[in-house]
């Protein structure tokens, strides 16, 4: 019974491999540590919709968060010379891996993977732009003018580069004063510690109107200044607050009409359609002059919140 | 029957690389390929082989994983701290020896079983990992070049190259088969594993043996652990995490094709090619990730269930 077993698995084998059989269609490999993960799937229902449109031979690899299983998927990859790869894990990390398809000649497109110069290009949203927005806004809803609290984290780089566009708009005007940047503790999640934070920065400034602002680089921190200045019952007082990344908490806090005014929006789905027309040109030949590929945010305020 | 018992996983192992090579004509057993599988799996390998040293005694370390992701960043916090390569390196083999050590003295001094104790011990090292690291991956400029290079380099041979990891891993193979095939120390294990009372009455130190038995897996782990940071030049708190249920499925396809079903080197290197060749074939044939999951556990279960024609009607 055990060798009939084994055969049969031989020919459930046999089967798959008539499956894969031969193709004329681009092939294309999209390989990821992170499918579980909500984001990840937008990426891939946006980049799969165009796939599907081009008549690609597209296969998802899911290495359930195994970095080096990542780098032996691509090389797996490379051995079927497929006609392009698609990542969306830190390419520095599959360094090996990007080395091995750069020989063979099959060309790695970064889907939100991070900048690397053995990346076709990578396809992500703008930090710089989306801290720009936020920051912007703030400074126009305060007339230019009062003191205002910034919450960074400078030790990842996505999120440095935001504080760095604040710190920018907001010193822009003479009248905006930055009494505190704060780095909360992110063990958490980040919003329990920029909670307690903002609690001991309202107990020192107990003025009405003695904080105009709360700019956060990310949604969490947002949402605990949010929790603290309610708490305080300073909840009417109009101060502005504004987070990045619009995760559905926040998105909740905006619809309300609260103290939480504003977040911005990535198009994962965009990303995914990006990448994918990316894909495209890499395979017809085309030399991708930009390393990264930026796809337009939206800035998310009670007007459009649950549109 | 005992030889179908005994040939059905090789045999079947063998009809699955036919069936690969049958529907990959041009890309599945071609040297680079192979090579390429040699590299994959070398970690896994190496982590098996440990695993190995202990199930010879009929014992478990379910604490390897969490000592190859301890081990990593043990050594990149020690490279971001600015210390040395030779430091680092040392620092990383020292935790997975220590680590082991104190696995070998709970189950050999305390006498707790090793399920519990290694199971302890795994939350323990999993929990220092994240403290070690802060939680979060160490890499890019923090690693130093040499470290990654070490896993994208090998040992050129008429124009193919041997990656380092892959040699490195049957370095391994040789220590843990000369040291459990040809040394009374392993023969000790495999008595030790046979009847631990007999053993004891017939003067083998079984205390000492178990305990330094288990410090060999903690450092067989940490090997492991430092060729994995070394391959994603990065480590972060659990990216060891997945070898430990990986390596006992390899030890136990390896005991179906070993006489008295013991836990043999060699054996279980054909359980860990078996993995591997799985995970890139059906890469290859372009399965599903989940269903590729699905059909790999599978045939471990059939592999095993063959071995047990004829024991189960018994």
């Amino acid at each position: 019974m055990g060798l009939r077993t084994m055969l049969g698995a031989v020919a459930a084998l046999g089967v798959l491999a008539g499956m894969a059989a031969a193709q004329d269609a681009d092939r294309v490999a999209v390989i990821t540590p992170y499918l579980a993960q909500p984001g990840t799937q937008f990426y891939l229902d946006g980049f799969e919709a165009e796939a599907e449109a081009r008549g690609w031979d597209v296969n998802v690899v899911d290495t359930a968060g195994d970095i080096a299983a990542v780098i032996s998927r691509i090389e797996d990859a490379v051995t079927q010379q497929v006609d392009a790869i698609v990542i969306n894990v830190d390419p520095a990390q599959v360094e090996a891996g990007l080395v091995q398809a750069q020989a063979a000649g099959i060309p790695v497109i970064g889907m939100d993977a991070g900048s690397h110069e053995l990346l076709a290009t990578n396809v992500t949203s703008n930090g710089y732009a989306m801290a720009a927005e936020t920051a912007a806004y703030v400074a126009n809803r305060i007339g230019g003018k009062g003191r205002v609290v910034l919450f960074t984290f400078d030790p990842f780089p996505p999120v440095q580069v935001r504080g760095v566009i604040a710190d920018a708009v907001f010193g822009n005007y003479p009248d905006i004063e930055i009494i505190d940047r704060i780095t909360p503790d992110v063990q958490d999640g980040g919003i329990a510690d920029s909670r307690a934070k903002m609690e001991a920065i309202l107990a020192a400034n107990p003025d009405p109107g003695s904080i105009a602002a709360v700019w956060a680089a990310w949604d969490q921190p947002a949402l605990g200044a949010l929790q603290a200045i309610e708490a305080a019952g300073r909840g009417d007082e109009g101060i502005v607050i504004t987070g990045i990344d619009a995760n559905p908490q926040a998105r909740e806090a905006i619809a309300q009409g609260g103290s939480f005014e504003a977040s911005v929006a990535q198009d994962f789905v965009g990303i995914g359609k990006a990448t994918a027309e990316a894909v495209a040109r890499v395979i017809a030949g085309e030399e991708i002059r930009e390393p990264v590929t930026y796809v337009p945010t939206r800035l998310i305020t009670a007007s459009n919140v649950n549109e | 029957m005992i030889h179908l018992r005994r040939y059905a996983t090789l045999v079947g192992f063998g009809l699955i690389l036919l069936a690969f090579a049958l529907a990959l004509p041009d890309t599945f057993l071609t040297a680079q390929n192979l090579i390429n599988i040699s590299q994959q799996v070398s970690m896994l390998a190496v982590v098996a082989f440990a695993m190995t040293v202990v199930m010879a005694m009929g014992d478990f370390d379910l604490s390897v994983g969490a000592m190859a992701s301890l081990a990593g960043v043990v050594a990149a916090s020690l490279f971001a701290a600015g210390f040395s390569l030779p430091a680092g390196l040392l620092a990383g083999l020292g935790t997975g020896l220590l680590g082991g050590l104190f696995n070998g003295l709970l189950v050999a001094r305390l006498g707790i079983l090793p399920f519990v104790a290694t199971l302890g011990t795994l939350t323990m090292f999993s929990g220092a990992a994240f403290m070690v690291s802060d939680g979060r991956t160490i890499f890019g400029d923090d690693i130093p070049e040499a470290f990654g290079a070490f896993a994208r380099g090998g040992l050129p041979v008429g124009g193919l190259v041997l990656p380092s990891l892959s040699l490195l891993a049957l370095a391994a193979l040789l220590i843990v088969w000369v040291l459990l095939e040809h040394t009374s120390y392993g023969r000790r294990l495999y008595a030790i594993g046979g009847n631990m009372e007999a053993a004891r009455l017939a003067g083998v130190p079984v205390r000492r043996l178990r305990a330094s038995a288990f410090a060999v897996t903690g450092l067989g782990a940490a090997v492991a652990g430092l060729m994995y940071a070394s391959r994603v030049a990065s480590a972060n708190p659990t990216q060891g995490d997945g070898l430990m249920l990986n390596a006992i499925a390899a030890v136990f396809l390896g005991m179906t094709m070993s006489e008295e079903s013991e836990p043999r080197a060699l054996a279980t290197l054909a359980g860990v090619l078996m993995l591997a060749v799985l995970d890139n074939g059906l890469t290859q044939l372009a399965v599903d990730s989940y269903l590729r999951q699905f059909l790999v556990g599978a045939i471990i279960l059939a592999a095993v269930a063959s071995s047990r024609i004829g024991l189960s009607k018994g």
